[in-house]
């Protein structure tokens, strides 16, 4: 990821001055990524710090979605796991994220770029060793366990992508993940709500009344990842510059709000690190 | 208490965990007046038709458009709190508070966003979101209501996010933050409505993608209950 990161970054420096067709940044940076591997390895290791480029965008954002992919048809596969009645549900979000990842998939491959092969993922964060410690327990044997993995990856989902947009200059791969970041915030809306119906406290949105899913230490960094950082009450109008929400959420204006409504109000991106960190403890 | 009790205004009335006041339908709808000498950034009634209200061009009137889409959720979820039809659950009725208070965040940010110093009136003082044509006296009424409101809203956010020109991150930011808690609230609802009905076929298409609404089409929408006021949207920059 870094090395890539820092490959289309120098990629990038020659701007093409002529406006570029519609997935040329992605192109060039993935044909430059490919060309320069061999090299890049050893030249050209630590010389600038990381960068969330479009190449990395959709490889992380892939990874993702196999990941969801492969929950939902473990899960799906597990004799009494999902209960019929919601059989449907999960049957649902997985054809959607297989969709997601099929069009992540063919930008990259339209873009010439390297596509990473699709890894084995273990859902006990064991990484598929034996003897390594259990760090989810029954994901697919406890309902309750295979739904707080499955909230947390959606939350992580909306996230990653929030984390994105911005960086996203193709106009139409740009509406996409608008419109699947959005289809992953019904996704965590609905598991929360099953959560709820089970008795869970938890919102149909990231709060900080929600109960904390108690992880081990060592996968705690799914927790960071998922929700890390949502207890907020500061958003941004200019970097350094807050937004004034005391001036204007007010009693006398009638616009007063209890006080965790300020933090769900706004979901928070993830950095792509973090992102990282909790989406290699199951591959 | 919470990270937030730095705002005067809520530790004034600790009544407990949740403070929230009754707004008067006036106070609801009436959001603001207009200025005379207003700037290019408020809403001008033409001298032919004191009931034509025409979007500001450019970023502005996409602020203008979706400070709309939230008035109109507001005014619902305020008027299902003060009047709960009597089959709506506890449960339930404590979600609409909390789509209340996220709507009303999102409401005053953005209206923060048009104008920062508060004090010009944005609406035309009858300016409001008519709740005549909804059932508010029953649970399916309600969530009927709601659910067609949050629907359009999540719709309308990933094609107005592709429109704003500045070059202020911080500020496309913000709605990005708030695109994603309205198409949590349009699945809360619709699961409450109908469960299992979250993200299904008739908002997602078979991409897996989200179906959006332009500007056009949610105003259109939402024409008939802004009237007598007719909402133009023609200064707003174009999807392509």
């Amino acid at each position: 990821m870094k090395l890539i990161s820092l490959l289309d970054q120098l990629a990038a420096t020659p701007a093409t001055a002529a406006p570029a067709p519609r997935r040329a940044l992605l192109a060039q940076l993935g044909r430059a990524a490919v060309a320069a591997l061999p090299l890049g390895a050893t030249a050209l290791s630590v010389a600038a710090a990381p960068t969330d480029t479009s190449y990395d965008a959709v490889t992380q954002l892939l990874l993702l979605e196999r990941t969801q992919v492969a929950l939902y048809t473990q899960g799906l596969a597990a004799p009494g796991l999902i209960p019929t009645a919601q059989t449907a549900d999960f049957q649902r979000m997985l054809a959607h994220q297989t969709q997601h990842a099929a069009l992540l998939l063919k930008a990259l491959q339209d873009a010439g770029a390297v596509v990473p092969v699709l890894p084995r993922f273990d859902f006990s964060g064991r990484h598929s060793v034996a003897t390594n410690p259990e760090l989810f327990p029954a994901v697919l044997t406890s309902y309750d366990a295979f739904l707080a993995l499955a909230q947390q990856l959606e939350d992580l989902g909306v996230r990653i992508y929030k984390n994105y947009i911005f960086i996203i200059t193709d106009p139409q791969l740009l509406r996409a993940f608008l419109r699947i970041h959005s289809v992953e915030a019904e996704h965590s809306a609905h598991i929360r709500g099953l959560r709820k119906s089970r008795g869970a406290v938890v919102q149909h949105w990231p709060s900080e009344e929600d109960a904390a899913i108690v992880r081990p230490t060592a996968a705690q960094g799914l927790t960071t990842a998922a929700t890390g950082g949502e207890e907020t009450g500061v958003q941004y109008l200019t970097p350094g510059v807050p937004v004034p929400f005391a001036s204007f959420l007010l009693i006398s204006t009638n616009t007063a709000i209890h006080d965790p409504a300020l933090a769900e109000a706004f979901d928070e991106p993830v950095s792509s690190a973090v992102a990282q960190t909790a989406l290699n403890l199951f591959v | 208490m919470s990270d937030h009790t730095f705002l005067p205004a809520w530790r004034e009335q600790s009544l407990g965990r949740r403070v929230f006041l009754r707004v008067s339908a006036a106070s609801a709808a009436s959001v603001a007046l207009i200025a005379a000498g207003c700037s290019t950034t408020t809403v001008t009634p033409t001298p032919a038709d004191p009931y034509q209200l025409a979007l500001p061009t450019g970023d502005p009137g996409l602020l203008y458009f979706a400070y709309m889409m939230a008035l109109a959720q507001t005014t619902l979820y305020q008027k299902v709190m003060d009047a709960p039809p009597t089959d709506l659950t506890a449960a339930e009725r404590a979600v609409f508070v909390d789509l209340r208070d996220h709507k009303v965040v999102h409401q005053q940010t953005i209206r923060y966003l048009i104008d920062p110093t508060g004090i010009n009136q944005l609406l035309p003082t009858d300016f409001a979101f008519s709740l005549s044509k909804f059932t508010l006296t029953t649970r399916a009424g309600v969530l009927a209501a709601a659910q067609q409101l949050a629907d359009l809203a999540a719709a309308a956010y990933p094609v107005l996010l592709t429109l704003f020109t500045t070059s202020s991150i911080p500020q496309r930011t913000l709605l990005l933050k708030m695109s994603s808690v309205q198409a949590r609230h349009a699945a809360a609802v619709r699961d409450l409505l109908t469960p299992g009905s979250f993200a299904n076929s008739d908002v997602v298409d078979s991409a897996g993608q989200l179906l959006t609404k332009t500007p056009t089409e949610v105003i259109a929408a939402l024409a008939p209950y802004f009237a007598p006021y007719v909402i133009s949207v023609a200064g707003l920059a174009v999807p392509v």
